[in-house]
């Protein structure tokens, strides 16, 4: 079944690319690392090929459309004196929670809708590695064989399957659209109609004590050495400058002191709020495993009961931090 | 030399007593992160996985924050209360009991760096009394490891799964028992403690140990020869190919946080009211495009490219050229930890094959 997907996948990067209605595909290929799968940018039609799609491709390749992080030959999308029709087109193939980033990145004006070809692809989830190492005790993985609902890791002197309900992301269990919200091509068959095991994003941080979410926070909060790979995976973190980055005046201490990574985690909560889509890159590139997740949801719950509002959903729809409604609750304002 | 052997089953006893006189450091997981922690009466035996941990050692000596003064209305004293995590640099002798023989190598090219007296050709010349201070009577043990894994390039870089440099004993996992070489005169000191849970070693030990590691060292890719690789480097500066390299690099610094060998700091003030405060020092990253915005605002590494261009320059030729050896042991942390999986082995195959193309041109 993934064959025909990537088949497909080709077939229409193929068609884009020779059409010229693209210059660049920004899209996954296979990695050194057997689990793992890595951003590639296709401009020839000959190395279209090497695109592939499946359980592990966990990246968010929207973060890649963001100015901030710009490489030198996209540069002439973000200057506003390049004529519309010498911009580099950009085909980008987007899971559900990428293709509502990129609706977000578009409603934020940080791209230009003409710009780009969203190649939506139908995603039944991608493989969390940490749960997958946790349940093979931390042995290397040499080798992994999906089947079903079932996956097969065979390492130096192991095979073992495991369920893919117990190995996909927290977040790819809870998401709620699975189809792209946005797309200009879609590959594979709609994910909505079909059989998932789609819960309701776990609120379980609202049935905790005070005590026991700030114990929750110091556990992961202390973990991150600060890196900065969670913000920099992140489609909607594109600040030119990072507020933790600015240094006339400093905001931010640069120690791992927890207070300074507390600030920043907060920091960047509050930022992505109302805008976070939820897809996670942000865990997924940490190498330490700090998972705020939790928190993102109660926040995306919480914007949606005040303003109705879920983050990349549509192209018409305002983004709530953009607009003023007379009826905002505004009960913490004296 | 000797060797000596223990019993799995008494390592306890052999972590017990060293910490009679050290500050004893052991890899230990915790939520799927394996370090090294400070023993501590209540800790358990080290997590010995054989292979390397996810977090290097190296914050042991040079921890990511560190408080170098604290000032007060114009007085400067010593750190009252330095680090939480790693005390006074002065007071206390390390040890560091299952380091992979990748970190232990990492800890002898920063001693060239930071001006531990080590005999080599080449050293920066600088003399680091943080680094020194922990470093100084420093006891290491590294077990070498029987299982590498698929991102173990250490066979590229002089290195190998079971080779001595920096180490003060090597541990072999024999099964039952440990073979336990000294390799140092301070190991051959300390194998000499009375009442060590240890015996002398016997012939089929040492033979068990040979086929251990050769078992190990062939299952290790087959090494990439990087001789010409500095050389190679020389005339690569204006090259397309870092473009193509540092494409898909979001900047971050999870690369050169997780490395044994990367060391560059920043050093800031921390006010903490009016005339005090702390001047500390934390690690910094050449892949942050902060690393070298000047003043003015100016940035003369502006993107992923320049960055990843410096970060494998360093490594393989600035290092070669100032300390006399690569900057990188193969523990190929930076592989696993990358969030786009940028893998310096194909990075390093890059280059050698620019370099061929060009000189073909020729
Ligand atoms: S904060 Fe994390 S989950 Fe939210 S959009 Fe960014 S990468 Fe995705
Ligand atoms: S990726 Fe993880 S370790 Fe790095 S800054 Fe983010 S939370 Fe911290
Ligand atoms: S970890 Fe990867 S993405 Fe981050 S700076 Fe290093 S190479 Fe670039
Ligand atoms: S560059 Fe990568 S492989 Fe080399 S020492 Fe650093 S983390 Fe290890
Ligand atoms: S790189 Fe070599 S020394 Fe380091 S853990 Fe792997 S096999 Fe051991």
């Amino acid at each position: 079944m993934m064959r025909s997907l990537e088949n497909e996948l080709k077939e229409c990067a193929r068609k884009l690319l020779t059409e010229k209605k693209v210059d660049l595909i920004i899209g996954y290929s296979k990695s050194p690392l057997p689990l793992r799968s890595t951003p590639c940018f296709i401009r020839e039609e000959k190395d279209v090929d090497s695109l592939i799609f499946d359980l592990t491709c966990s990246n968010n390749l929207a973060t890649y459309l963001q100015k901030s992080k710009c490489a030198e030959h996209r540069k002439p999308n973000t200057d506003p004196t390049v004529r519309m029709e010498n911009r580099c087109k950009i085909g980008i193939i987007a899971k559900a929670c990428d293709a509502r980033s990129i609706v977000q990145l578009i409603l934020e004006k940080q791209v230009k809708k003409e710009d780009i070809t969203v190649i939506g692809i139908a995603c039944t989830g991608i493989l969390d590695l940490k749960k997958v190492s946790d349940r093979l005790n931390g042995k290397e993985i040499l080798n992994y064989n999906p089947q079903d609902d079932e996956v097969l890791f065979e390492g130096k002197d192991f095979k073992k399957a495991l369920k893919l309900s117990d190995i996909l992301c927290d977040s790819c269990k809870t998401c709620l659209n699975p189809d792209p919200s946005v797309y200009d091509s879609f590959i594979g068959e709609p994910v909505s109609g079909a059989k998932t095991e789609k819960q309701e994003p776990m609120t379980e941080l609202e049935n905790l004590s005070f005590g026991e979410r700030w114990e929750y926070f110091e556990h992961e909060i202390s973990k991150c050495i600060r890196c900065y790979a969670c913000r920099n995976a992140c489609p909607l973190c594109y600040c030119e400058e990072c507020v933790v980055d600015r240094t006339n005046p400093q905001w931010f201490g640069k120690s791992t002191e927890f207070s300074d990574t507390f600030t920043f985690h907060i920091t960047r909560m509050l930022d992505t709020a109302g805008r976070c889509v939820g897809c996670g890159a942000c865990i997924r590139a940490c190498p330490t495993h700090v998972d705020l997740a939790p928190l993102g949801i109660k926040i995306e719950k919480e914007i949606k009961e005040r303003f109705g509002y879920t983050a990349g959903l549509s192209l018409d729809a305002t983004p709530p931090m953009a607009t003023f409604n007379e009826d905002d609750k505004e009960e913490f304002i004296m | 030399m000797a060797a000596f052997k223990i019993k799995k089953k008494r390592l306890k006893e052999l972590i017990d007593s060293l910490t009679k006189e050290y500050r004893v450091f052991i890899p230990v997981e915790s939520d799927g992160v394996s370090s090294f922690k400070e023993v501590t009466s209540d800790s358990h035996l080290p997590t010995i996985n054989s292979h390397n941990t996810d977090r290097p050692p190296k914050e042991i000596f040079f921890p990511q924050t560190e408080t170098l003064f604290t000032y007060k209305e114009g007085k400067i004293s010593p750190p009252e209360q330095p680090n939480t995590k790693y005390r006074t640099p002065n007071t206390d002798k390390i040890a560091i009991f299952g380091a992979s023989p990748c970190d232990v190598k990492s800890f002898s090219l920063l001693d060239r760096l930071f001006g531990m007296e080590r005999n080599v050709a080449k050293c920066s010349g600088y003399k680091d009394a943080y680094w020194i201070n922990r470093r100084t009577n420093a006891l290491i043990f590294t077990i070498g490891c029987n299982y590498p894994l698929s991102t173990c390039f250490c066979n590229w870089l002089n290195g190998g799964p079971f080779t001595k440099e920096g180490s003060d004993l090597l541990l072999t996992d024999i099964g039952e028992d440990f073979l336990v070489e000294p390799c140092s005169q301070n190991g051959e000191e300390f194998i000499k403690t009375k009442g060590l849970p240890i015996q002398k070693a016997a012939k089929v030990d040492i033979k068990r140990a040979s086929t251990v590691r050769k078992e190990a060292e062939s299952t290790l890719s087959e090494p990439v020869d990087i001789t010409s690789l500095k050389e190679g480097l020389d005339t690569l500066w204006d090259n397309p190919v870092w473009n193509e390299i540092a494409y898909k690099c979001l900047s971050c610094a999870a690369c050169s946080y997780l490395c044994p060998t990367c060391y560059c700091f920043d050093i800031q003030d921390e006010r903490a009211g009016n005339a005090r405060g702390k001047r500390i020092r934390v690690w910094d990253s050449c892949m942050f495009s902060l690393f070298t915005k000047e003043a003015s605002g100016h940035n003369p590494r502006p993107s992923s490219k320049e960055r990843m261009r410096q970060r494998i320059m360093h490594k393989f030729n600035y290092f070669v050229e100032n300390l006399g050896d690569f900057g990188c042991v193969g523990c190929g942390r930076c592989i696993r930890s990358c969030p786009v999986n940028m893998d310096i082995r194909e990075v390093i195959n890059t280059i050698k094959n620019v370099k061929l193309t060009i000189s073909n041109e020729k």
